[in-house]
């Protein structure tokens, strides 16, 4: 099937040359190689063209930033700076200023996504669970990297023991297995949500085809603005609890 | 009144008898669909108890004290994603399980 999105084809044509060779270099024929060889799919080509936007805005706000007349774009990331870092403030409490980056570019990379759905012919990014995948496991690696770096390996390991050192034993299986937990449910109920609310877009069209579907377009604006949100939320009472001092 | 009682009843005793005749036959009855549904219809009325429950607090809450809408949203939000997460879950099984 040739891929109607033009970025994807273009990726596709300048990766595959790369890709077969280093098949071959290994030591797979031409022939397989071609085709083991990954292809890139509408998925990825979307979320590139939201993270080039994203990184678009960004610089342009950086570029154009002014005391005395703050232009749109400025105040636009003034608002979202603000409210996410008195969230922040509330929730991870004194410091939480070196983790704000990480959440916004979270949400704000979650949000866009999953707003893309809203266009036609466009399946939203995080309906494929690879996206939300992708994002969890960044956020789990980064949200223990802080909590060792804040506390130390042996401080941030009396974390997983509980507070009596006699059940540590058994304490510390459930732990792990509760941390491992966050990835999958952070990952299913991002993808889930979003696989959902196509679904019922899909299905009221199949049942009527005029005007009603558009009831649950916004449906899907209210779904994920709230899952971006959620998602933020977690990452945010993660780090929290990660770097959190023990008194 | 009584007599569509026994028509539902002769209609339902039908409904049924369907998996009996389908014996005859070589076509085996997947009980798959059967199971979804009753999965998802458990675990969808569930999530509602629970959802209703928790925002019935919230409301309840923030009648009580107006002042702390900040902070109370954002549990309300969290709690009630928490929740249908668990659904969200049963929803996955269901599409991996059945194809």
């Amino acid at each position: 099937m040739p891929e109607t999105f033009i970025l994807v084809r273009l990726l596709n044509s300048l990766l595959m040359d790369v890709e077969v060779r280093a098949f071959q270099l290994i030591g797979a024929n031409p022939a397989e190689a071609a085709e083991k060889a990954v292809k890139v799919n509408q998925t990825l080509g979307w979320e590139l063209v939201v993270g080039g936007g994203l990184i678009l805005f960004f610089l342009l706000v950086r570029l154009t930033l002014s005391v005395e007349k703050p232009n749109s774009a400025q105040q636009i990331a003034e608002l979202i700076h603000t409210q996410i870092g008195d969230l922040a403030e509330q929730i991870i409490g004194h410091g939480s200023e070196r983790y704000q980056s990480w959440v916004i570019c979270i949400f704000l990379f979650v949000l866009l996504n999953n707003l893309l759905g809203l266009i036609p012919g466009i399946p939203a990014p995080t309906t494929s669970p690879w996206v939300p995948l992708g994002l969890a496991v960044p956020t789990f690696l980064f949200y223990n990297f802080q909590g060792v770096r804040e506390q130390g390996i042996i401080g941030y390991a009396k974390h997983f023991c509980g507070p009596i050192w006699w059940v540590a034993w058994l304490i510390l299986p459930i732990e792990i297995v509760s941390h491992l937990a966050r990835i999958m449910s952070l990952t299913i109920r991002l993808y889930a949500n979003m696989f959902a609310s196509d679904m019922v877009t899909l299905g009221f069209f199949s049942l009527i085809p005029v005007g009603v579907p558009a009831i649950f377009l916004g449906l899907h604006v209210f779904v994920s603005i709230i899952q971006a949100f959620v998602f933020m939320l977690l990452t945010m009472i993660y780090l929290s609890l990660a770097v959190a001092k023990e008194h | 009144m009584r007599k569509l009682q026994y028509v539902f009843m002769a209609l339902a005793a039908l409904c049924f008898a369907m998996p009996a005749f389908a014996d005859g036959g070589s076509t085996a009855i997947s009980l798959v669909p059967i199971g979804a549904g009753i999965g998802m219809a458990l675990a969808a009325g569930l999530c509602g108890l629970g959802q209703g429950k928790a925002t019935a607090s919230a409301c309840e809450a923030l009648a009580r004290n107006p002042g702390a809408r900040g902070g109370l949203m954002i549990f309300l939000v969290l709690g009630l994603a928490l929740i249908e997460s668990l659904t969200l879950f049963t929803l996955v099984i269901i599409l991996i399980k059945v194809k």
